[in-house]
């Protein structure tokens, strides 16, 4: 599940890019969800994280296949009482994170309120990745891989583990997500020229729609066939879903 | 040829052939003599050559005068030295003689005779033809010289000319060289001026670049532009080093800035049209091109601002119509659902209306600083801000413009944000959500704060909100207070428990405390509970003076009803409210300092109703009020003793030494406890101050010990206290 196999350039910020997504990022207080982001965005571990208040806000621009794909990354706060703030955050998300700590089984067990909290607050095609995050932590286990993968599949949502520490599978839930949308706005699902969807043309996009009218997605579908045995989706993807 | 040269020709040529002939110089060197002659007498002249000459011989004499070979003959002999030659003409003479033997025997000794002489004659003659021959050859050699006098003297004139000449081109080859070199300087000249025009104008298609409408701002506008910066640059670099301002440095200078000004003309012309289309999209993004753009516009603030003037209006307009969709829209084909929908839930409402902004914000803050080039370039040196971490301007102008473009931007929206959330604050009943509303604005106000700063208009906007909302709650639990403080007691409700307008006051406390603690505002900040306090007095002082106020007036009409009682149970139960409240222990230290005061109170009410009870009220009274001087069984003779102390002992059998009915009430038994045994130990130190007076002599009681000693507790102080349970003090501290 190395990450190098989705063959991606996040090196470049502040460019133009194809999309813009918007993803939230939710689960219990203290599962490491500011820390999975900072990873992600900072490339290193964020030290002596304090709870979060509020929301924070940060962004990032990734290059999947030959998309540019700019993320906003809205992170909550997962202690209970700035609930009432953080899920009007909700509105118009395209993709949720959904982590958990794998040490820790209840807030694994809480991800089901999680999950229908955000699909009925989020846009409608939301997707949702969940993470059980601090893999790194393997003696104190609490939730097993099997088990969180089954509820995945039940639910109809990405899963793998990822360690915020290490840095393994730091980029893995944020390319998995943006690719499921991507495949939506392909597939007719999603529009992103309607406000509200959590996902926008850039401008590189928008030139090449007004140039060929046509938005071609054939390198990213292409890409994948021509490479099956290397994407291992081992689990990643539930029955039913693209791929 | 020289004329002197003329005479010895002939002589000259006369002499070879007169040696030829004959051989003079033959007796110097006699051994090739011999060899010639031996050669000479080898010789065979039947050689061809030989007959030729002897023929030759023959045919001169055969017509020839007999003089001539006498002539010749004579010769032969005067030269007796020339034996070869002699034997030769001897032998070609015999064979001559040979030949013509029968007739010319004569002429053979004429010629023998007359040979040298016809030879010498027809030299002679020769000779003569030579020199007359040669006199001609003279005449054209002295004609010949005159000619080459002649064409010498020629060459002497053309020599002279060309010299002449040559002097006379002199100057015009100098004239020459000095225009050659003078070509050169030009040339060099020339190319410094080339090179100087190259780097110190700007060529025409740099200028079409910089002035023409035709040509798109790109790379090569800038480039033009960023060589006519150069030029200026150079140019007043090189006119610092002049003595003054030269011509061409001020035409330099104005043309390029006058090109300048054109270029940065067409930069505000283009970004006005560029910030003019930006209207249609929420999310933005920044071409390249844009930022260059905009930090060249920097350097001419004032069309800059003008400008962003444009890009101001068309954000305001687009994110003012984006939130109104949001707010009646909502999503494609509805969802997610308009936030207006919820209207009903206020709190959702507002959150969302508030969150919707924050993101607007942060999206507009990336936008606006890709657009000055900032946020990307800082990656590498210090780490990314988050929009929820404290906001620092370092004052750089780009940060300046951000800050000023983000304030303005949401600017509009405060209006139509405003007038919701007032609305909203205004009809709230609930005291309750009033505060969480309050709360939540107050969160927002300061998450804005660090976003876009403490001066923007949609901090300041927030701040009134939140004040307002704040007033309202405090309005509202103000106005609950003084509606508390109008209710009377049942006054035939004999219970001490807190009423019930006071225990549903404190529910609401106590929601309020729950909302508060689970507040969503950073309070790590300022001191935990600090800026709660106010609510507290709010709340909790108007209930407390209700409860006095109240009971003083119910005791007016029912004096038995036990007024102190009921005040303690009701100050505890409010404190006790904020017992799990840790922010609230400020208030309850002042909570409980008032009702130590009423505790106090209460205690001697109690000490004063024991000792009544007890029967040793008078006594104690007594033996507190005597002068010193006066004995004590004067005023308290034995025989009042006696029953007192008869009673106290009958007193002490019953269940109220350990259990009182009256503080039983008291809600919080320790309370109830605590007092009691403070009473207690009064009694005892009271009793133990009886025992000393009496048996002190000067009281002059007799039998002292036996009147003490009568009843229980036998006049030993450590007995009562063993009676009333109580741990006895230190005998030096009972002793008042």
């Amino acid at each position: 599940m190395a990450l190098d196999e989705y063959d991606i350039d996040a090196t470049e910020l502040l460019e133009t890019y194809d999309f813009l997504m918007k993803y939230i990022i939710i689960g219990e207080a203290g599962t490491g969800k500011s820390c999975l982001l900072h990873h992600f965005t900072h490339n290193a571990f964020k030290d002596h994280s304090q709870h979060t208040i509020g929301v924070e806000f940060s962004s990032r621009t990734v290059k999947l296949g030959e998309k540019r794909i700019k993320l906003q990354l809205w992170d909550t706060a997962g202690q209970e009482r700035f609930r009432s703030v953080t899920r009007s955050y909700y509105r118009g998300a395209a993709g949720v994170i959904l982590v958990y700590d794998i040490t820790n089984r209840d807030s694994f067990l809480n991800m089901s309120q999680w999950l229908t909290d955000a699909r009925a607050l989020a846009s409608p095609h939301l997707v949702a990745v969940l993470v059980g995050n601090k893999s790194d932590r393997e003696d104190d286990r609490e939730v097993e891989w099997a088990e969180a993968s089954r509820w995945a599949a039940e639910n109809d949502v990405h899963f793998l583990e990822a360690s915020s520490l290490t840095g393994d599978n730091i980029e893995a839930p944020f390319l998995l997500a943006a690719r499921s949308i991507l495949l939506s706005i392909e597939s007719g699902i999603l529009d992103p020229e309607k406000a509200g969807s959590g996902v926008s043309y850039g401008d590189r996009a928008l030139r090449r729609v007004t140039s060929s009218s046509h938005l071609s997605f054939g390198s990213l579908s292409g890409a994948r066939r021509r490479r099956p045995d290397k994407l291992r989706l081992k689990g990643w993807v539930p029955s039913g879903k693209c791929c | 040829m020289s004329v002197p040269a003329r005479s010895p020709i002939p002589s000259s040529l006369y002499s070879p052939s007169r040696n030829a002939g004959t051989p003079v110089s033959a007796p110097q060197t006699r051994n090739p003599i011999t060899i010639r002659l031996r050669k000479i007498l080898g010789t065979n002249f039947t050689d061809e050559a030989t007959t030729e000459a002897l023929q030759t011989l023959s045919e001169l004499y055969g017509t020839q005068s007999p003089v001539s070979v006498s002539d010749s003959k004579a010769r032969t002999a005067e030269d007796p030295d020339s034996d070869d030659d002699w034997s030769d003409e001897n032998a070609n003479t015999r064979l001559a003689v040979r030949d013509h033997r029968e007739g010319l025997n004569e002429t053979a000794s004429r010629v023998r005779k007359n040979l040298r002489r016809d030879l010498e004659d027809k030299l002679a003659q020769g000779s003569q033809q030579f020199l007359q021959a040669f006199s001609e050859v003279d005449q054209t050699l002295d004609d010949l010289q005159k000619h080459v006098a002649a064409m010498r003297i020629a060459c002497d004139e053309a020599e002279t000319q060309l010299r002449l000449s040559s002097e006379a081109s002199q100057s015009l080859l100098d004239r020459a060289e000095s225009l050659r070199s003078e070509r050169e300087g030009v040339e060099t000249r020339k190319s410094i001026v080339m090179l100087f025009l190259n780097r110190f104008t700007l060529s025409n298609e740099e200028s079409e670049a910089i002035t023409s409408r035709e040509i798109a701002i790109g790379p090569r506008f800038f480039e033009a532009m960023n060589k006519a910066e150069r030029i200026r640059n150079d140019c007043r670099v090189l006119m610092t080093g002049e003595d003054g301002p030269t011509k061409v440095g001020l035409d330099i200078m104005a043309s390029t800035s006058s090109y300048l000004e054109q270029g940065y003309e067409k930069i505000y012309r283009w970004c006005s049209f560029e910030f003019r289309q930006m209207g249609r999209d929420v999310q933005l993004e920044v071409g390249s091109t844009m930022r260059q753009a905009i930090s060249r516009l920097s350097q001419r603030p004032e069309l800059l601002s003008e400008a962003l003037a444009f890009l101001t209006q068309t954000r305001q307009t687009a994110l003012l119509s984006a939130f109104l969709d949001a707010l009646t829209r909502g999503g494609p084909s509805g969802l997610p659902r308009p936030i207006e929908l919820h209207a009903h839930d206020p709190i959702r409402y507002l959150g969302d209306m508030l969150a919707w902004v924050h993101q607007a914000i942060a999206a507009e803050c990336e936008f606006l600083e890709s657009l000055f080039g900032l946020g990307g370039l800082e990656d590498e040196g210090r780490a990314r801000r988050m929009v929820g971490a404290v906001r620092t301007f370092e004052g750089s102008e780009e940060e300046g413009w951000v800050k000023e473009l983000l304030n303005s931007a949401v600017t509009k929206l405060c209006v139509p944000l405003k007038v919701r959330v007032q609305q909203t604050v205004r009809s709230q009943e609930s005291s309750i959500v009033s505060y969480k509303v309050a709360n939540l604005l107050q969160y927002y106000m300061l998450t804005m704060r660090r976003t876009i700063g403490d001066d923007a208009l949609l901090s300041t906007t927030l701040s009134e909100i939140t004040e307002v909302s704040y007033k309202v709650f405090f309005d509202a639990i103000e106005a609950q207070g003084r509606a508390l403080l109008r209710i009377l007691l049942d006054p035939d409700d004999p219970s001490l428990t807190p009423p019930l307008p006071i225990l549903e006051h404190a529910q609401l406390l106590r929601e309020i405390m729950h909302v508060y603690d689970s507040s969503v505002l950073d309070e790590t900040a300022s001191e935990p509970g600090q800026s709660f306090n106010r609510i507290l007095d709010v709340m909790l002082d108007p209930a407390m003076d209700m409860c006095a106020a109240a009971a003083d007036e119910k005791t007016r009409h029912r004096p038995q009803w036990d007024q102190a009682v009921f005040v303690l149970n009701c100050w505890c139960y409010l404190q006790s409210v904020l017992e799990a409240f840790e922010f609230t222990s400020e208030k309850r230290r002042t909570i409980q300092e008032k009702i130590d005061g009423r505790v106090r109170l209460l205690e001697d009410e109690h000490y004063e109703n024991i000792l009544r009870d007890a029967s040793l009220y008078d006594t104690v009274a007594i033996i507190n009020s005597k002068s010193p001087s006066d004995p004590l069984s004067h005023l308290l003779p034995a025989q009042q003793l006696q029953p007192t102390l008869a009673r106290f002992s009958l007193w002490l059998s019953s269940p109220e030494v350990v259990h009182s009915p009256r503080l039983s009430a008291l809600s919080s038994p320790s309370l109830h406890s605590t007092i009691h045994r403070v009473c207690l130990i009064r009694v005892a130190k009271s009793y133990a101050k009886l025992c000393e007076e009496v048996r002190k002599s000067e009281n002059r009681y007799e039998a002292a010990s036996t009147l003490l000693g009568m009843e229980r507790p036998f006049g030993q102080v450590g007995v009562l206290w063993a009676i009333f349970g109580l741990e006895e003090e230190g005998e030096e501290s009972t002793v008042d």
